[in-house]
């Protein structure tokens, strides 16, 4: 082994040509840029901070959500008994048809209701009445107790309860 | 632990280092403007992953599969510099300065090596790793780097004895 500690001398005498100052200045600028991209790219602190912020608008947007859903379900009148949501099934159309489909539900969603005041007939006669207006979306379901398939059918509705009102 | 290094330490790191590492990315490229993009490309690949300076043969490691992507990516380039190496054009850039002249024949001996010996004797004379580190850069045994770098120098003093 000793035998090339000459020729390994003389060989660390070559000096390797230097980088260039072009060279320099790229390097520096590519970690420049990476540094400033790092730091607002892949800082795991502020990683973690997006995801907590993003948890937190996804809570509040889901406690919005229901609290505007638990103000629809109440807002029926209370004279309106069906309004708000019903599951049942249908009295008058629980016939079965001809495919072997039975009605299986019918769901009432009221999404809007607007009071839109009291109301006079023209000639004063009659009782004065409040007019509600209920934008509702109804669903249907029909299924085949055979063969397991079902048919849904959804869509829009308007509900209008006017209710008699007395001044005492 | 890997330390935390700032910019500067890096610019300084990259002073020092920057030579060594061109030389070593010249295996793979004949032209000088290539080397040094490799090199670039692998320092900052290097410190995007935050490792250790400390850990050399991984930086070195990191120059040759950069080198070997950008081969890859290629292939029409790597053939032409191919081409250019089997006509003899290949050491027109100077891979070593300030040389005397018997300096100068060391240094086209050098140039002459088989790729697999020359790589290891410039990451054992100018880079200063250890066997074992430079068989973890090449992906080879201890043993066959050794082997290597004693053929090459070998191979050096044959070439320099009749000058003696």
């Amino acid at each position: 082994m000793n035998d090339f500690s000459e020729i390994e001398a003389e060989l660390r005498k070559l000096r390797p040509a230097s980088i260039s100052q072009d060279l320099h200045v790229r390097v520096e600028r590519a970690l420049a840029s990476t540094v400033s991209t790092a730091a607002v790219l892949s800082r795991p602190r502020r990683r973690g901070n997006l995801w907590w912020s993003l948890g937190l608008s996804l809570a509040g947007a889901s406690a919005f959500v229901l609290l505007g859903l638990a103000f629809l379900e109440e807002a029926p009148h209370p004279t309106l008994p069906n309004v708000a949501q019903d599951r049942s099934t249908p009295a008058t159309v629980a016939q079965p048809n001809d495919n072997g489909f039975r009605p299986d539900a019918l769901t009432r969603v009221v999404y809007q209701r607007r009071d839109e005041g009291l109301i006079f007939s023209p000639n004063q006669s009659e009782q004065p009445l409040r007019r509600v207006r209920y934008d509702t979306r109804e669903t249907m379901q029909w299924r085949n107790p055979q063969t397991g398939a079902s048919l849904r059918v959804s869509y829009p509705a308007e509900q209008v309860v006017l209710t008699p009102v007395s001044f005492q | 632990m890997a330390s935390v290094l700032t910019e500067e330490d890096w610019k300084s790191c990259f002073t020092q280092l920057g030579p060594a590492l061109l030389l070593f990315a010249r295996r793979w490229t004949h032209s000088r403007v290539e080397a040094e993009d490799i090199v670039q490309e692998a320092f900052v690949r290097f410190w995007r992953r935050q490792h250790s300076i400390e850990n050399r043969a991984l930086l070195y490691a990191t120059v040759r599969s950069t080198a070997l992507d950008r081969l890859r990516r290629d292939q029409r380039r790597a053939r032409r510099e191919a081409a250019v190496a089997r006509d003899g054009d290949m050491h027109c850039e100077p891979q070593f300065t300030d040389l005397d002249e018997s300096q100068q024949l060391l240094a086209a001996a050098v140039e002459r090596l088989p790729d697999e010996q020359r790589e290891v004797v410039i990451l054992k004379i100018w880079n200063e790793l250890t066997f074992a580190e430079i068989a973890s850069v090449l992906e080879i045994s201890q043993n066959t780097a050794a082997s290597r770098y004693r053929y090459a120098l070998g191979t050096l003093r044959k070439t320099l004895q009749p000058h003696e």
